[in-house]
């Protein structure tokens, strides 16, 4: 690694200013002041909450924003000079979040070009670097192609090698997985860690994912604008409480780990207290108490070798019983032999469902997984009759949803459905009128509206001071939460969300699904989640449905689905990280329950394993 | 492209069935040099099918004429007006084809940057040819990706029991307000990415700037620059041979 310096800031300070109707200025200190110092082929991963300046930061780093106050210098160039602002975007590209909106021309080859041509460069240069860009992120095949037909991990791609195309020493990325699924994530951030070994190119990525973050050389922390934590991902793993109260994750194996060091820390020292520590210690020798785990683990595998000495002496794994399917309760929505063709008798005719048949029963919380193009989305379409099955039905309490046209608005009262990013939705002048749209439209009078509007934005956490607020003046969770509410407000019998979650920082995607679960109970409601997340599935679903190519591959309780890791996997799902974890340890002769899912019941269950010996 | 532009003035300029005759083979023969299968071609023209056959109609019953075929009630079918018809139909049967034959071979791009070239000589009066070009480039791009966010909104809505397909124009109208407003507001957050994204790939304007694939008049462009006026020409010496005759 070269030791050359790559970004350097003095006291940086950043302040939106925005005028409103009445002229007045208000400011917001979006950077307070800061230091960081980065060198060349640095992997550098940034994390903070959504307002912590992350973003900000990035601007400043392509010039696209100037310091309010102190100094940047990008490749020892300082960013305040106009000259020197092509050198310094040049040398540094810079990958936003949402992939449609940053590629320009209507043909890959042709965006890649862009950068390059905007340089200058002669055009047999040009069709070189484009060349080498494509090859080097892999999508040389789809050089030809229409950026609005790629994947989302490939259309990153494609910004990826349009930045490649100028020949840069640093790429910023902006939080570019944020709006893809598991595979898409996977491909981008393969691609941007061969880029930093093979190349040397300096890579400072914005996440939130904590897996993305590990993989880094350096985590550096930000909150309300300023630095909080810089260091390796073990050094900043490791501090997990200061990372909770930030609102931030942290890898569950350096969780679990941190949280068994605590506990067995708080003992040893009542231990000491009562003043026999030296008798325990030396009469048990596998208790917990001498318990000493590495302060710095990362993955799953570490935290599995750490736990190796303290292995309970119980004698065989004792694989938990299967459990029985639920007893099936009143059906509430039957789909049966359920088939669907996009563009049906054209050369792009596709499959989306084949022959799909499945029960939903009341009060249920079910949970779809599957990657994109699974047909999950198509599915849950049908549901409340936004599309007409090619073949097959929908029973909503026994009667078929498309049999009276006139029937067609109850069925969408009935089974409401979110739809991903369900802010990009709202259109009124107040969180209150929006939510009141969809009972408004149901017929109810306004008093009524109201009632159920109030009733459903408290219930998805959405505070009274907030109401007659424009919806546009709300953050990016609360906007998701009062777009919620407006499906919710109609008070269906099924809600269904399309991946609620997606693009939220780790505090806002818990804040919703602590809610929806709570929306069961007090709304007497039969609830439907489709996500990628496992753990999100596995931690809140009675069942779980797995899609695949349009079929289904599962459709049982948690546990009898997430024991087919190796068919998960092969469809390019992975089970739940604490399963992952239970599985290693009973590999290692530990006899837990290999029947896990969240990362509190994993910590029990080794906790247990440890005291009960 | 100048070429079909050409091409659909010749094609307004042709009245009388030679020269029909003669637009049509020649078309044939550029469709057959293009390559591109003849099936597609008619599958564009399924398209536009039923505004052909309102054309055709329209111009059968309204069209001014004194050599009465046929008269019911007011109606009167003349002869002068089903030949309009005909030659309507045809004419954008013609017109169809031959504008798909242009964007069937020729990228978008080549397409904005044939228009920035041939506006070239207009920058000097002060018409940003650059940046009308660009603005074309961008919106081909955004097309399909708005049309398909608009899909989606709609969808979303009439999951919240929108309704926008029953009521009269004014409700109507109003049942728009919940799609159109998401739209522009996304209109405008692509926008604005957009202007940052490109900011960043040191995007300026027209300075300096220098292209992947250069537009450069070779052998064949002279060559069908040349077949192209003397289509043009024997289409206007049919035209006036006909009239004196």
């Amino acid at each position: 690694m070269h030791n050359e310096e790559m970004i350097k800031t003095d006291k940086l300070v950043y302040k939106y200013i925005r005028i409103d109707e009445n002229n007045e200025e208000h400011s917001l200190t979006a950077l307070n002041g800061i230091d960081v110092h980065t060198r060349k082929g640095e992997f550098v991963a940034i994390l903070g909450r959504n307002g912590s300046g992350k973003s900000t930061l990035a601007k400043h780093i392509n010039a696209l924003l100037l310091p309010t106050k102190g100094a940047i210098w990008v490749n020892r160039f300082d960013t305040r000079e106009e000259a020197n602002t092509w050198e310094i975007r040049r040398k540094v590209g810079m990958v936003f979040q949402n992939p449609d909106n940053q590629l320009i021309a209507t043909i890959v080859e042709e965006d890649i070009a862009f950068g390059p041509e905007n340089l200058g460069m002669p055009s047999a240069m040009i069709r070189k670097s484009v060349d080498d860009a494509l090859t080097a992120v892999n999508m040389s095949a789809f050089s030809l192609s229409e950026p609005h037909k790629l994947s989302g991990g490939q259309k990153q791609r494609v910004a990826i090698a349009g930045i490649l195309a100028m020949k840069p020493n640093c790429i910023v990325l902006d939080e570019p997985t944020a709006m893809l699924d598991p595979s898409g994530r996977r491909e981008v951030i393969d691609t941007v860690l061969r880029l930093n070994k093979e190349d040397g190119i300096s890579i400072i990525l914005i996440t939130h994912f904590m897996e993305e973050a590990v993989r880094a050389n350096r985590v550096i922390v930000l909150d309300k604008g300023a630095v909080v934590l810089d260091g390796t991902p073990r050094q900043v793993f490791s501090r997990v409480e200061t990372m909770k109260g930030l609102h931030l994750d942290v890898p569950m194996a350096a969780e679990i780990s941190h949280r068994l060091a605590a506990e067995a820390h708080r003992t040893q020292n009542i231990e000491s207290v009562n003043g026999n520590a030296e008798h325990t210690r030396t009469s048990n020798e596998r208790s917990p108490r001498k318990f000493n785990l590495p302060d710095s683990v990362l993955t799953i595998d570490e935290l599995i070798t750490a736990l190796s000495p303290y292995r309970p002496q119980s004698h065989t794994a004792r694989p938990s019983p299967h459990e029985a399917p639920p007893p099936h309760r009143n059906p509430i929505l039957e789909v049966r032999h359920l088939t669907y063709v996009y563009n049906p008798s054209t050369v792009y005719e596709k499959k989306a469902l084949d022959d799909v048949s499945l029960t939903i029963c009341r009060g249920e919380f079910v949970g779809i997984i599957g990657h994109t193009g699974s047909g999950k989305s198509t599915l849950i379409q049908t549901f409340n009759a936004l599309l007409k099955p090619s073949r097959g039905d929908v029973l909503l309490n026994g009667e078929d949803i498309f049999a009276d046209k006139k029937k067609l608005r109850s069925v969408r009262q009935k089974v409401g459905l979110v739809f991903q990013y369900p802010e990009h939705q709202l259109f009124e002048m107040t969180v209150m009128k929006d939510v009141s749209f969809g009972p408004l439209s149901m017929g109810l009078s306004a008093s009524e509206a109201r009632e159920r509007a109030v009733q459903a934005l408290l219930a998805c956490g959405v505070t009274e001071d907030m109401f007659e607020k424009s919806p546009f003046d709300l953050s990016g969770g609360q906007k998701r939460r009062a777009a919620i509410a407006g499906v919710l407000a109609m008070q269906p019998k099924i809600l269904v969300l399309d991946e609620p979650t997606a693009g939220l920082d780790p505090r806002g995607r818990d804040g919703i699904l602590r809610r929806v679960k709570g929306m069961l109970k007090t709304f007497d409601m039969t609830v439907v989640l489709v996500s990628h997340s496992m753990e999100d599935v596995a931690a809140l679903a009675d069942r779980v449905i797995v899609m695949n190519d349009g079929r289904i591959a599962f459709n049982d309780v948690p546990q009898n689905v997430f024991c087919h890791h190796k068919e998960l996997e092969a469809i390019g799902l992975a089970s739940p990280q604490a399963a992952s974890l239970m599985r290693g340890l009973n590999a290692n002769g530990w006899a837990v329950d290999p029947n896990i899912f969240t990362a509190e019941d994993a910590y029990k269950a080794i906790h247990n394993a440890i005291t009960l010996s | 492209m100048v070429g079909v532009i050409a091409f659909i003035i010749v094609l307004f300029l042709v009245n009388n069935p030679f020269g029909y005759l003669f637009t049509l083979v020649c078309l044939l023969a550029a469709v057959k040099a293009s390559k591109v299968p003849f099936a597609l071609l008619l599958r564009g023209l399924k398209g536009i099918l039923s505004i052909l056959i309102f054309t055709a109609i329209l111009n059968v019953f309204f069209a001014p004429g004194n050599t009465v075929l046929f008269s019911f009630y007011k109606i009167r079918i003349t002869q002068e007006g089903l030949v309009l018809a005909g030659q309507m139909a045809l004419r954008l049967c013609l017109l169809i084809i031959g504008s798909s034959l242009l964007t069937l071979t020729t990228s978008p791009i080549q397409l904005t940057d044939a228009l920035e070239y041939l506006m070239k000589p207009l920058k000097k009066i002060g018409v940003p040819s650059h940046e009308i070009a660009m603005m074309m480039t961008i919106a081909l791009r955004f097309i399909p990706t708005l049309m398909e966010e608009m899909e989606k909104i709609m969808k979303a809505q009439t999951a919240r029991g929108a309704d926008f397909d029953t009521g009269g124009i004014i409700k109507k109208a109003k049942g728009l307000i919940p799609l159109l407003v998401p739209l522009f507001i996304s209109s405008f957050r692509r926008a604005d990415d957009l202007a940052q994204a490109m900011e960043a790939r040191c995007y300026r304007g027209d300075i300096n700037r220098t292209r992947m694939n250069e537009l450069k008049m070779k052998r064949p462009d002279y060559a069908t620059a040349l077949i192209l006026s003397v289509f043009a020409a024997c289409v206007i010496a049919i035209n006036i041979f006909f009239e004196l005759l």
